[in-house]
């Protein structure tokens, strides 16, 4: 008995194979914290500091002058017509590639992930070139008083293209996985489309759709690069918050720069928490979607 | 092995209640029986075919099991009953009313799926209700017949109770139980189960069945269920289908597939049995060149196969003909003892029957001869 006593420590002492030293362990944990702290939490802490440093009254003053109250109203209309566009075009799509078989539909996948692997900025430059005044549809949008670039038309466009893929790579390997049984199911007991999508379908996949959502308001709201192109940055009319805080930054209005920053960085702020919370609570339903790649 | 013992607790517990209700249940739920008659069923799937023109009449009332190995084509035909594929050519009857070009939505029938489908999101109780609440307004029951039913289909399939769960809480068996509670509340014209008791373990497996059985045998619907196993089709089936590579073998009860086996796939399928490769000469059977003892009947000349179950031998002396076999091994299955033989130069393994106290003959020769038997002409 004392025998094995003696014994079972000495096993349990001995480090499982994937165990490091103690020392290797600090110095790896050490280096991924410092890291963290220097270029992701001391930035983040400046925005709010800088923002702050002229008091609180100077803060919600800045935040009040006329151009950034457009550029906020512009940011949340422009993410309120693209989120539920792509919210619309994800779902579809996802649907059609998870619960049919057609031809084109690798290309279709492929596809959906451009925005992704395209430059911002010639994700901006397209709509310039084709809507543009010197573009191919410039002229003939003219003769009718049309004007999409340098004006919310292409912003919104610009970012509808950015945030494309976001609800699409979410739902496509949630519904894929779950297959088309819950839909024969709910056919067979007698369901329309409409209900059987409705009731049977979207709650099944409301996680991942929410996740998607998030995701694809955050970047909905922060785009900056395909949004400057066609922008025009017209004060007050064509800013977004991510281009008024740049024009502020050149102005030298640090503090108000900082306090639109930290806005954006607020956002991100709830997107993260949201986004944890979500992980958390339906973790297992959002794995799978996770598992073909975290997209951000 | 807790979760099958609280399961059988539960369902001794209720065996009583539901005893008590199932005369209210049989009236209520009890529709007329369909006929359903599948002629010259053909689909394909892209270049492969999965049916060949397969015919099949199904009585009303009647539980028949479609069996087979994967890919004999079991599955294709139930979901083309239910309207889940269409045939590629052929037409599918309900009662006189030609179903053929009828979508899933308006043939009426309950379909249980293998992994049963249910809705992850709603309660036991909406998931039954489902079926009822989809209909039209106009045909659509008030929400107080919809509970009245979905309660006493709960109490049918002896889950009273659990209304409020989700499936997620619910064991492999009692999910099953709701996945048929919920196929049945829209009063089908037929039910169809694919693998019904496939994902279940063999206890839970074999409690189900005779569940099944007495649950059809209230409601009197025409049932049609597919499985890989036979031992459920033989036992639970008014008749079995046998099925292999697109094709029906043989359609009889479990008697007429088990002692009367019309193919040499169904001989080799159902139970257990021995084919030997043999010629037929002048009205006898030979082995290797020597006669065996059989009469071949009126079999014709020439190449055949012997098939003979394990059982169904005696012994005979070494010299007076019969298959004689050197013993290769020998090994416990339930009940019997079977020895493995190889009989003749080419060592045609076949296996007999011997009572489980005998001694198990280690080696040497032994003679048989079968006292059942059938002889399959070879194709070729």
């Amino acid at each position: 008995m004392s025998d094995l006593a003696a014994a079972v420590p000495a096993r349990m002492s001995r480090q499982s194979p994937t165990t490091e030293s103690r020392f290797t362990r600090g110095v790896l944990i050490g280096v991924a914290i410092f890291f963290l702290g220097l270029f992701l939490l001391f930035p983040l802490l400046v925005v709010f500091v800088e923002a702050l440093r002229g008091g609180i009254g100077a803060y919600f003053a800045a935040l009040k002058e006329p151009d950034t109250v457009s550029a906020i109203r512009l940011t949340l209309l422009v993410a309120a017509i693209a989120v539920p566009a792509n919210l619309l075009f994800g779902l579809a799509a996802s649907w059609a590639i998870a619960k049919y078989e057609f031809r084109g539909k690798a290309l279709l996948i492929t596809l959906i992930d451009l925005p992704f692997s395209v430059s911002p900025v010639i994700s901006g430059l397209i709509y310039v070139i084709l809507f543009g005044a010197q573009g191919y549809f410039g002229a003939w949008l003219q003769s009718y008083g049309i004007q999409i670039v340098f004006a919310v038309p292409g912003i919104v466009l610009a970012t509808i293209f950015v945030t494309f893929p976001f609800v699409a790579r979410e739902l496509i390997p949630l519904m894929q996985e779950q297959g088309t049984q819950d839909e024969e199911a709910a056919i067979s007991l007698g369901a329309g489309g409409f209900q059987t999508f409705w009731r049977v379908t979207l709650p099944n996949v409301k996680w991942g759709l929410m996740y998607g959502v998030l995701l694809c308001n955050a970047r909905a709201m922060g785009e900056f690069g395909a949004v400057s192109v066609v922008s025009g940055h017209i004060r007050g009319q064509t800013n977004t918050m991510p281009l008024h805080i740049e024009i502020l930054y050149n102005d030298y209005q640090w503090a108000a720069a900082f306090a639109v920053a930290s806005l954006l960085a607020l956002l991100a702020l709830v997107t993260l928490i949201i986004k944890t919370i979500l992980e958390w609570r339906f973790g297992e339903e959002l794995a799978s979607a996770g598992r073909q790649g975290d997209i951000r | 092995m807790n979760a099958l013992a609280r399961y059988r607790v539960e369902t001794d517990r209720i065996e009583a209640d539901v005893a008590a209700v199932t005369p209210r249940v049989s009236g209520r739920l009890r529709g007329d029986p369909m006929n359903v008659t599948v002629q010259d069923l053909v689909k394909t799937f892209g270049e492969t075919a999965a049916l060949y023109g397969v015919s099949l009449d199904i009585r009303g009332g009647e539980l028949i099991a479609l069996l087979g190995p994967s890919g004999s084509g079991k599955t294709t035909l139930l979901r083309l009953i239910a309207g889940l594929d269409f045939p590629t050519s052929g037409r599918i009857l309900f009662g006189d009313e030609d179903a053929s070009t009828k979508s899933v939505k308006d043939r009426n029938v309950g379909f249980v799926f293998q992994h049963y489908a249910l809705f992850r999101h709603m309660t036991v109780f909406d998931n039954i209700a489902f079926g009822l609440r989809v209909r039209p307004r106009s045909q659509r029951p008030s929400e107080a017949i919809i509970r009245e039913r979905v309660l006493t289909l709960l109490d049918l399939v002896q889950l009273p109770g659990l209304d409020r769960r989700y499936p997620s809480q619910l064991s492999g068996g009692q999910r099953q139980r709701v996945a048929l509670a919920r196929a049945l509340a829209i009063e089908p014209r037929v039910l169809l189960l694919d693998e019904p008791f496939g994902a279940l373990d063999a206890k839970v497996r074999k409690e189900l069945r005779r569940w099944l059985r007495e649950i059809h045998d209230h409601t009197g619907h025409t049932t049609v269920f597919v499985t890989h196993d036979q031992e459920e089709a033989l036992e639970l089936a008014d008749r079995v289908v046998v099925m292999n590579q697109g094709c029906i073998e043989q359609v009889g009860s479990a008697d007429d597939i088990y002692d009367r086996p019309a193919t040499p796939f169904v001989f080799d399928f159902i139970g257990d049995s021995s084919a030997l490769p043999v010629e037929v000469r002048s009205g006898q059977v030979y082995l290797d060149g020597r006669p065996i003892g059989i009469d071949a009947g009126g079999e014709p000349e020439g190449p055949a196969t012997l098939f003979f179950r394990p059982g169904h031998v005696q012994f005979v002396n070494d010299d007076s003909g019969g298959i004689a076999g050197i013993v290769s091994g020998s090994r416990r299955v339930g009940d019997i003892r079977r020895v493995e033989l190889e009989a003749g130069l080419v060592r045609h393994r076949f296996e007999i029957d011997v009572p489980a106290d005998s001694q198990a003959p280690k080696a040497g020769r032994i003679a048989v001869k079968p006292t059942a038997w059938r002889l399959f002409p070879k194709d070729e």
